[in-house]
């Protein structure tokens, strides 16, 4: 089985490129059909959108739904939901998300919320973004993505100076974050500013992973093309792994809301990247060198 | 082996990385077996103490060098619970002793107005290193504020201005209130304060703080120090009035205050212009002018006030200003009329702001959720740092490369640290996730070098073509992901500046001297 995916891997390497380009495909169906439906690309969180979190981390001894039903009652206009939060598998506290943004109405609803707990101050955070900055805030996200992409070209095209390693740097970063963002989606979890980081964080390690097969197969002369592949693939394989166990550990046993958001969307990049890094990078490039040779020995 | 040893330290990458690393340690110094005492974190500026000669501290002190509460009469005082304690148990108008780690100060218990002694001291537990803990680490309130309309830069810089000294009015100390911009151009001004924060403080940044006091529809003078030379805060000439003091309503209480204000001579003077004229009328046995002094702030009227006949047409400096405040109980209406009275102080002492503002982020982090969410972290950090252990032993099968792979990571993180520390950064949620960022891919980098070296393609290379092929790949890795970060200097407001700073800082550090000490660690130890 193995020597028939490795067989498959290294001769149908323009057939295999049809994975990420499906995906890509599939993704931007997704956001697509996502902004046709709510107006967004993403579920985008109170930080982004506008609206209030009050953070509580004593135990309410009361469930999700329930308290959501009675502030919904008491609160009708207030667009009220509740989450539990968790760790390792253990409630460590409960957050209620609002549109309210005005200081008044927010004031009534903490004093209403901890009257009914006997919160002290202590006991829970209080998070309010105005509607324009959250909107304005993902504009801007968006705008530094792409200026993040130009920059990176550039520096690209400086070190490697082939202008095809920087076409596909780019191309790895834009499908590993519009995958991701796609399957991010689908969770149904809601986007908060930290997770746009993320995203950020998720192209520092991807590069990592380009940089070896392009400097690997278009600058190293050791060896043939497939084992300087294999060579960079278990360089790669063994980086994946580290971060992917140290995200799984995190994932699990943090417990702050947003590190946990950073974490899953770091997971789900991470795979995403192992398909573009290694199916459809590492496919570029062999065409690359295959037009190369081609040309040179003609 | 020992040779080995000796050879690693002996080279300039190792010996680099040490001497900075013992810097870095230096400029974090950890208390390892704590502190005694607790610190004070901010203070009022009229208490008692400060006339003992106790002074707040100043931003620009490093965390350990923060002056320490050690006792209160004789009595220990080495958690915030404890101090507390000790505070509520002193009887007004009884001498206190209080020493701290620097001296001890002598003074008279002050009373404030609900009958309990209050030092106007505010304390926390006493910094274990001179890392900064920023408002997700160790609570306190975040405000974006955004001014309406457009701004002059130089307006800009007047408003950071009065809110600085709107906030020392309070005492506040580990204030950060700067001026940010984003992308497009807008300006925000960002306030971080650490601790718990009274809501009267929030509230009192957003407003602009206009004050007008006026007799008819004329203006006889503006809050600020052109108008107003001086603002009575201490006892003997503010507080709750005398005369009428606490009224019972059917719905609860009302509380009058009053404080005493100076006027500067030409504001005097227009006073005496403007009331010259007025017409006066007698009420009660009492000669009043037919106009009162109505004051408003931001617009709307707070009080209006009766000007008696003597001052027709004077050129008085000497103002009484009042107002209420109101609750169910009468200790609530004195507290809020308290509150009221600071606030309108705040505003005459600072005077306005050049423009409106309106909240456009506001974040109040419990500083429980904050020691938790440390906690956490560090937990989670040594858990993953076990499991990429694993994995990498599982991997290379060679402790002797494990060791030290680990130790120059772990060096890594001290040499960020002790860079926060000097720069007398904040370490905040952005912070730590930049820290994840740099110790992730700083564990691939180490990977690279260990592979470039190992893998059998390379034995026929010598070990400095080995190495310069494992920089090649972490340099063009570092200056890609540099390019990918600048940006985020200026997107949202500042508001990833942290996290873009750390990261940077932190690969810079990382690939320009603890991974290229890792390369020459591994070549010493593997080179045959």
């Amino acid at each position: 089985m193995l020597q028939k995916i490795k067989h498959i891997y290294e001769t149908k390497y323009k057939l295999l490129m049809i994975i990420p380009l499906l995906l890509l495909v599939l993704s931007l169906v997704q956001l697509g059909v996502q902004y046709a439906t709510t107006g967004d690309f993403v579920n985008k969180g109170i930080s982004l959108k506008g609206g209030s979190t009050i953070t509580i981390t004593k135990d309410l001894s009361i469930s999700s739904d329930e308290l959501e039903g009675s502030l919904q009652q008491e609160f009708p206009t207030a667009e009220v939901s509740v989450r539990t939060l968790s760790s390792a598998g253990k409630n460590t506290g409960t957050a209620i998300d609002s549109g309210l943004q005005d200081k008044a109405e927010i004031d009534t609803f903490v004093a209403a919320v901890s009257e009914r707990f006997a919160l002290q101050k202590a006991d829970y955070s209080v998070e309010v973004v105005g509607s324009s900055l959250g909107k304005n805030f993902f504009r801007q996200m968006l705008i530094a993505l792409v200026f993040s992409f130009l920059l990176m070209g550039i520096m690209v095209i400086l070190y490697f100076r082939i202008f095809i390693t920087s076409l596909m740097v780019i191309l790895a970063a834009f499908c590993d974050i519009v995958i991701t963002l796609a399957i991010f989606n689908l969770t149904g979890m809601k986007l908060h500013p930290a997770g746009i980081a993320a995203l950020l964080m998720m192209i520092g390690y991807s590069v990592d992973g380009e940089v070896i097969i392009s400097s690997r197969l278009i600058k190293r002369k050791d060896g043939t093309e497939l084992e300087r592949i294999y060579g960079a693939l278990r360089t790669g394989w063994t980086m994946t792994q580290t971060t992917l166990v140290a995200v799984l550990v995190a994932l699990i046993f943090v417990q702050s809301e947003v590190v946990k958001q950073i974490m899953l969307i770091l997971l789900i990049g991470l795979l995403v990247d192992i398909i573009v890094t290694w199916i459809q990078n590492v496919g570029i490039l062999r065409w690359h060198l295959e037009k190369k040779h081609k040309s040179s020995g003609q | 082996m020992g040779n080995k040893i000796t050879k690693i330290f002996l080279n300039w990458r190792v010996l680099l990385l040490v001497t900075l690393l013992f810097f870095s340690i230096l400029a974090i110094r950890p208390n390892i077996f704590g502190t005694e005492g607790v610190e004070i974190n901010s203070m009022l500026a009229n208490s008692s103490v400060a006339e003992a000669g106790l002074s707040n501290p100043a931003s620009k002190v490093l965390p350990t060098a923060r002056e320490r509460i050690l006792s209160v009469n004789g009595e220990e005082t080495n958690t915030v619970e404890e101090y507390y304690a000790v505070v509520s148990q002193l009887q007004a108008n009884r001498t206190i002793r209080l020493e701290t780690n620097e001296k001890a100060y002598t003074f008279l218990a002050p009373q404030s107005s609900n009958g309990k002694v209050d030092l106007g001291i505010k304390v926390k537990e006493a910094s274990f290193s001179n890392l900064r803990m920023g408002l997700d680490l160790e609570g306190g309130t975040r405000v974006l504020l955004q001014p309406v309309g457009g701004i002059s830069e130089e307006d800009l810089e007047t408003t950071v201005d009065s809110l600085k000294e709107r906030l020392n009015v309070y005492g506040l100390r580990d204030i950060v209130v700067r001026s940010a911009s984003d992308l497009s151009g807008n300006d925000f001004i960002l306030i971080e304060i650490a601790g718990v924060t009274e809501d009267e403080i929030q509230e009192l940044l957003a407003k602009q703080g206009k004050f007008e006091a006026k007799v008819g529809n004329e203006t006889v003078f503006f809050g600020g120090k052109k108008d107003i030379t001086y603002v009575c805060r201490s006892a003997d000439c503010s507080g709750i009035d005398p005369y009428l003091g606490c009224q019972q309503f059917d719905a609860g209480y009302h509380c009058r205050f009053a404080f005493q204000i100076s006027l500067s001579p030409e504001a005097a003077q227009h006073h005496a212009l403007i009331t010259k004229n007025l017409k006066t009328i007698s009420e009660q046995g009492s000669c009043y002018l037919a106009e009162d002094l109505a004051l408003y702030l931001d617009d709307v009227e707070v009080d209006r006030l009766r000007i008696g006949c003597e001052l027709k047409g004077s050129t008085t400096t000497d103002i009484q200003i009042s107002g209420s405040g109101a609750g169910i109980a009468q200790a609530d209406a004195v507290n809020d009329a308290l509150k009221n009275m600071k606030k309108l102080q705040t505003v005459l002492l600072t005077g306005s702001l050049p423009v409106k503002l309106e909240v456009a982020k506001l974040d109040t982090i419990s500083p429980n959720l904050g020691k938790e969410f440390l906690q956490n972290v560090m937990l989670v950090g040594v858990l993953a740092l076990v499991a990429v252990s694993g994995v990498v032993l599982y991997r290379y099968r060679k402790v002797v490369i494990i060791f030290p792979m680990l130790l120059v990571m772990l060096s890594e993180l001290v040499l960020i640290l002790g860079f926060a520390a000097l720069a007398k950064w904040n370490l905040d949620l952005a912070s730590i996730a930049g820290l994840i960022v740099v110790v992730g891919t700083g564990m691939n980098h180490f990977i690279v070098i260990t592979d470039e070296t190992l893998r059998k393609e390379a034995e026929a290379l010598d070990w400095k073509t080995r190495i310069k092929n494992a920089l090649f790949i972490i340099m063009g890795a570092y200056v890609i992901n540099l390019g990918s970060l600048i940006p985020l200097f200026w997107a949202g407001a500042g508001l990833l500046k942290g996290f873009a700073l750390t990261t940077i800082v932190g690969m810079s550090v990382g690939v320009l001297i603890a991974r290229p000490a890792y390369a020459a660690i591994v070549r010493i130890l593997l080179e045959e």
